[in-house]
């Protein structure tokens, strides 16, 4: 079991998706909100007019990209609680590989049958732990996929900030709104920074 | 490392006990396991928790092959009767592991499914052993609402799981009871506390006094012989327990 993380790193990686399925809460809950906002905005755009036709065209994209990035933080959940019964199970294996490795160091002379359950254990212990290193190359990537999305998001954001000079009469307000959506935006990509950092630190 | 001491033999029948753990964690109860052996069938009898495993394998290992083992008997559900269950299957998946019907759907947190778990219904039953036969005793609600001992009618033996059990010093943590009445002060406290039920306790008595038994072997302290066995029944049936005894209550 040379590959065989100890049962310190393998609680402490079991934290670490649990947080991450913290952090996924977080970035729904704006994600959310970004919804509700992009709808009220293009209620605005259509209030407004000839005038705010391309700032509806821009919410529709940022309420597109909502529904995405909900999406993709559902599928990184679906992928943190594999991960979090993956460890769970790494857990239980290493402290019963513990125990019987125990008992055949006390048996004077192990039988090959106990010796096979070892070796057994071992290889049930690998494949598990090859699982576990899979998944967290997955979430990696659905990180990486959110990344971008967000990236997408500030460039339209701003683009929502250039449109809302064309409102006329409801400029102010649709400069409010497209000032919201850029905070917003905003905040969600250091929570994506920090869940990359955190999964790419194991 | 415990060790495992024959305590009773008539051909190729016999009782082992696996008892008396010196390096077990201070934290952790000790437990006597029992070895039933008979014609090559071997049954083990509440094999304790997962901590105790390797010092139970380990001594096992000095008198038969541990992974020939067959059978388990859990007296009842606690952790430190059976929660090494799933360390037993890992060395041998065709163990079946005797239980109360009650618990059959409890033990498999610790390991196991209903392919290895054998429910006793609450009237008891034999089992063949060898050439033998061993029978499971209703024991419920002492303490365990589900709660099963284990008479093997040929030795004599009544694996009586909690019932008889002693918190000892280690000073006086002898293998046999020598001296009853310094023996029984260390299992007052216990009986009083864990053993509920003035009606199942009186009905228990009532029936261990009708059975031959020459040792009456608990999961914890030490094992009654001779006289002792009916010297410990007749203390058991006076012997006050339940709420009424107990001086916390509200």
């Amino acid at each position: 079991m040379s590959n065989k993380p100890t049962h310190k790193t393998s609680s402490g990686e079991l934290a670490g998706f649990v947080r991450l399925n913290e952090g996924i809460k977080g970035v729904v809950l704006i994600a959310f909100q970004i919804n509700i906002m992009a709808l009220n905005a293009i209620l605005l755009a259509h209030r407004a007019g000839e005038v705010a036709l391309g700032f509806g065209v821009i919410s529709k994209e940022l309420r597109s990209l909502s529904v995405e990035l909900t999406g993709l933080m559902q599928e990184l959940s679906n992928d943190a609680y594999l991960a979090v019964n993956l460890i769970s199970d790494l857990l239980r294996q290493e402290r019963r590989y513990r125990l019987l490795k125990k008992a055949t160091d006390l048996v004077v002379n192990p039988s090959p049958a106990l010796r096979d359950v070892m070796v057994r254990r071992e290889e049930e212990f690998s494949l598990i732990t090859h699982r576990v290193r899979d998944v967290r190359l997955r979430l990696l990537d659905r990180l990486e996929d959110a990344r971008k999305l967000c990236q997408f998001g500030t460039a339209i954001s701003r683009s929502a900030k250039i449109e809302a000079a064309y409102g006329r009469e409801y400029g102010r307000a649709l400069a409010e709104v497209s000032q919201e959506f850029d905070q917003k935006i905003q905040n969600i990509l250091p929570s994506i920074e920090a869940l990359c950092t955190g999964m790419q630190r194991r | 490392m415990k060790t495992a001491q024959t305590i009773y033999q008539e051909g190729s029948h016999r009782w082992v006990v696996i008892a008396r753990d010196p390096s077990k964690p201070d934290c952790v109860i000790d437990t006597n396991e029992y070895l039933i052996s008979r014609e090559g069938d071997n049954l083990l009898t509440d094999p304790g928790g997962s901590e105790i495993f390797p010092a139970v394998f380990a001594a096992l290992s000095t008198i038969v092959d541990p992974m020939s083992i067959r059978y388990l008997f859990a007296s009842h559900q606690d952790p430190d009767i059976i929660s090494s269950l799933g360390l037993w299957l890992e060395c041998n998946p065709d163990i079946r592991c005797y239980v109360s019907r009650l618990w059959s759907s409890f033990i498999p947190h610790f390991g196991g499914d209903e392919n290895s778990l054998v429910a006793i219904p609450d009237e008891g039953m034999s089992m063949p052993l060898g050439s033998g036969q061993i029978e499971y005793v209703p024991a419920h609600f002492l303490h365990s609402s589900g709660n099963f001992h284990l008479y093997d009618p040929d030795a004599r033996i009544l694996f009586s799981g909690d019932v008889g059990a002693a918190l000892m010093p280690p000073e006086e943590d002898e293998l046999f009871v020598r001296d009853f009445d310094k023996h029984i002060r260390h299992a007052e406290g216990f009986h009083r506390r864990w053993m509920g039920s003035t009606e199942a306790k009186l009905d228990w008595c009532e029936r261990a006094s009708r059975m031959k038994i020459d040792m009456l072997c608990p999961q914890h302290g030490s094992i009654y012989q001779g006289d002792d066995v009916m010297r410990f029944i007749n203390w058991f049936a006076e012997l006050p327990v339940g709420l009424s005894t107990f001086r916390h209550r509200r």
